[in-house]
């Protein structure tokens, strides 16, 4: 047959390439900085925390965001541009369709680099974007998606290889994911409210967080794993009939685990059991994909010794195993009381994050770049020290966050004999001082690392000459194919990307289903409380405040049913206690203490202790990592959405009185005034019309609900 | 068997539907699945573990 002539598009996987690097560079220097603000939290320039566009509660979700759509995000897409056309034997589909893709997600990232240290966020982790950007990367999910399609069916390859199954199930799961969770209503032009409230928002949001972890950072990097293993090694895969087994049930798998993030919380129980299961049985097909990885080296392990690239990749897909042994580990229930919360999960995810896909992406673009620019890397001893500097810099990161983790827990649980809490929780957090800044030490030898491969990256670029439009050639794929008797299933679906896309989908949507549908429909799932009313004008207010701050990047509102919580925090929380919480803001890490009922009980103070407390939080509680929002003493509460915001809970099923909108004003106002004269009496002068009222108001009401009645009426 | 989920939603008419029909559905899924690729030629395989490679390129052909 005549063999066709055409020609790779290396230019997009160049322009992938160094959005990767630089948005990776970003990515890490804004995590370095977060962590240097937990051991200098003073205001700038005594401190780290620059009130009130860079305090941590802002940068976090920058840095979370940056890391895993922008760093790791482009990392895929450099990966999917490069071996998708060798995979396909063909150019991608369209030119256009790829330099769209590339300028909207670089577009959107930009947009949320700005648009998160402005304090526009939905508050829900990984998902803070707000709703404009949501449809901007369901649009360019869909160019990207198009562009992958297109090509894949104009392929000169008859078969789809086992990493291209990856990016089918990448694109489907990614795209459901981002829609469900996207479920929001706008009531300005920028500001939504969460379609879901309480329990139901939180299941959403774990399952979506996981499967972001899941069809985000894990099954595209396997598909990159898979090519690029292969190809730096010489030599094909270990099994490919493990690696079918591995695709098929890790996605089957994986959509289930949602619920781990949850244990011991609020959410019914058989959700959280169903997650447990799934969980435990998930360290099967990551285990596969692990061991098939590493033992496509198989004679191969002394060119590990000398080969840069199979170093990185090595370590990559061992951390990966670390972190997949330790994810089902960390499900179980009697190890996730002593992990939640605590800087244990930090250091899990950094294993994830930094050791699997930081390590196979620097693989990646050292094999890349010089067969892209038909040179050699400029230096292999510079990338050999890239090499130690991260692996030295991933265990400098993560043994300081275990032991954290173990010692916070360990503080958070300790009883004296006569059966008081032994550390108050202050004491816990002075505690963690040193280990945050040797995590520092950590982060900075990685980042140093990184900078090391711009600087090799950068030379090998400019001695060689990019081949933008890389000659290839292959024979057409025929158009007719008889189908032979008895053929193989796998062969049949192989060769149809739209069934194979359906085929997965079907896969993934049946644990999203059996999941979330229950927790939707069934009103039992969430026991209602009668003492329960919505918030008042204020308090939504300066729940929005808080939303606003990411406060709960460090505080948690959820007491989990242990003696140890009960004791510090007051009574467990209830399921029927979040119903009119669009978002949910239950958190998943103490790095200060619950706030679940910081308006009553053991931790109830004053008004004018939350004010000088928000002023200066070390002056009340001397050695806090909490930043300063002196800020919010300084601007006024700008209430111009106020009938906006009361219209859209309305919507959402909030019980506010008919014609409330017209109401809520005159009703806020009476509240502010009540605790500005409150204040005064603790000799503070202060304008009721300043953001920090509100923030109070919601604060002490936080929790107070189940205490109204003298016998809280449950219908469980 | 499923006592663990049900007390939780012994309201639901027929709960145990849902994790009867998981476990189902799992099982079933992956014991075909199993079947299906133990029956896969080896030649097969070998084509298709192949496929990164370009033919000039050197590799080494034998799997699993």
């Amino acid at each position: 047959m005549q063999v066709e002539k055409f020609y790779y598009d290396n230019k997009i996987v160049r322009n992938f390439a160094y959005a990767t690097v630089i948005w990776g560079c970003v990515g890490m220097l804004v995590g370095l900085w977060i962590a240097l603000q937990l051991v200098f939290p003073d205001p700038f320039p005594h401190g780290l925390n620059l009130a009130p566009y860079f305090n941590f509660g802002r940068l976090r979700p920058l840095h979370t965001n940056a890391v895993i759509f922008a760093f790791v995000g482009n990392g895929i897409f450099t990966g999917v541009y490069y071996s998708l056309q060798r995979l396909c034997k063909a150019r991608m589909f369209s030119d256009k369709l790829s330099y769209i893709h590339f300028w909207g997600w670089q577009l959107i990232i930009v947009a949320a680099a700005i648009t998160l240290p402005l304090g526009l966020t939905q508050g829900a982790e990984y998902g803070e974007l707000i709703w404009p950007i949501d449809v901007a990367i369901t649009v360019i999910w869909v160019v990207f998606g198009w562009n992958m399609f297109g090509t894949i069916i104009k392929r000169r390859q008859k078969h789809l290889y086992v990493a291209i199954w990856f990016y089918i199930a990448t694109f489907v799961t990614v795209a459901v994911l981002h829609i469900v969770r996207s479920g929001e209503l706008p009531y300005t032009w920028l500001k939504s409210y969460s379609w879901y409230a309480g329990v139901q928002d939180a299941l959403v949001q774990w399952w979506y967080g996981h499967n972001a972890v899941a069809f985000f950072l894990t099954t595209p990097y396997l598909g990159l794993m898979y090519y690029f293993v292969p190809k730096a090694a010489n030599r094909p895969v270990y099994s490919y009939k493990l690696s079918i087994v591995h695709f098929w049930s890790l996605i089957f798998l994986y959509i289930w685990a949602g619920p781990h993030h949850l244990l011991y919380t609020a959410l019914p129980n058989w959700a959280q059991s169903l997650g447990i299961v799934f969980s435990v049985m998930l360290i099967f097909p990551s285990w596969g994909g692990m061991i098939n990885g590493l033992l496509t080296l198989r004679g191969a392990w002394d060119r590990v010794r000398d080969d840069v690239n199979l170093k990185f990749m090595v370590v990559a897909i061992t951390a990966y195993g670390m972190a997949t042994f330790e994810g089902p580990m960390l499900s179980l229930k009697s190890v996730s009381s002593i992990s939640h919360y605590t800087d244990w999960i930090i250091a899990h995810v950094h294993v994830g994050a930094l050791g699997w896909n930081g390590m196979l992406t620097f693989g990646m673009l050292y094999w890349l770049i010089p067969r892209m620019y038909k040179t050699n890397l400029y230096s292999k001893k510079l990338a050999n020290n890239h090499f130690w500097l991260s692996t030295l810099g991933i265990i400098f990161y993560a043994i300081p966050m275990y032991w954290a983790g173990f010692t916070q827990s360990a503080m958070w649980k300790q009883f004296t004999e006569a059966g008081q809490l032994k550390y108050t929780f202050l004491e816990t957090v002075t505690y963690m001082k040193p280990f945050y800044a040797m995590r520092s030490l950590g982060g900075t030898l990685y980042l140093v690392g990184v900078l090391f491969m711009v600087y090799n990256l950068y030379k090998t670029v400019r001695a060689g000459k990019l081949v933008a439009n890389e000659e290839a050639e292959a024979a057409p794929l025929q158009k007719e194919y008889a189908v032979h008797k008895g053929e193989h299933w796998h062969r049949w679906i192989e060769r149809k990307p739209v069934q194979f896309m359906v085929l997965s989908l079907v896969v993934i949507l049946i644990g999203g289903i059996i999941e979330l549908v229950p927790t939707f429909l069934i009103k039992s799932n969430v026991p209602t409380i009668s003492s329960v009313t919505p918030y008042t004008p204020l308090e939504l207010e300066g729940r929005d405040i808080y939303v606003r701050e990411g406060c709960y990047t460090c505080h948690s509102q959820m007491i989990r049913p242990f003696r140890s919580e009960t004791e510090r925090y007051g009574e467990y929380s209830k399921a029927g206690e979040f119903v009119y919480d669009h978002p949910f803001q239950w958190g998943s890490k103490r790095t200060g203490p619950d706030l679940a009922r910081a308006g009553t009980g053991n931790l109830k103070k004053n008004n004018g202790w939350h004010f000088r407390h928000f002023r200066d939080p070390s002056s009340m509680s001397e050695g806090s990592v909490m930043p300063s929002y002196s800020f919010l003493l300084e601007d006024n509460l700008d209430i111009s959405d106020l009938p906006a915001k009361i219209n859209a809970m309305k919507k959402l099923g909030v019980p506010y009185p008919k014609g409330y909108d017209k109401d809520a004003m005159a009703d806020l106002e009476k509240q502010s005034l009540e605790i500005s004269s409150s204040l005064l009496s603790d000799s503070i002068r202060i304008s009721s019309k300043k953001e920090v009222i509100a923030l109070i108001a919601y604060i002490q009401r936080l929790g107070t609900d189940i205490t109204k009645n003298e016998k809280p009426t449950f219908n469980k | 068997m499923f006592k663990f989920i049900k007390q939780y939603t012994e309201t639901i008419k027929d709960v145990d539907i849902y994790a009867y029909m998981s476990m189902f559905i799992f099982m079933v899924f992956f014991i075909v699945l199993l079947v299906l690729v133990k029956k896969m030629s080896k030649e097969r395989v070998n084509t298709l573990s192949n496929l990164p490679f370009d033919k000039a390129e050197i590799n080494n052909s034998s799997t699993n």
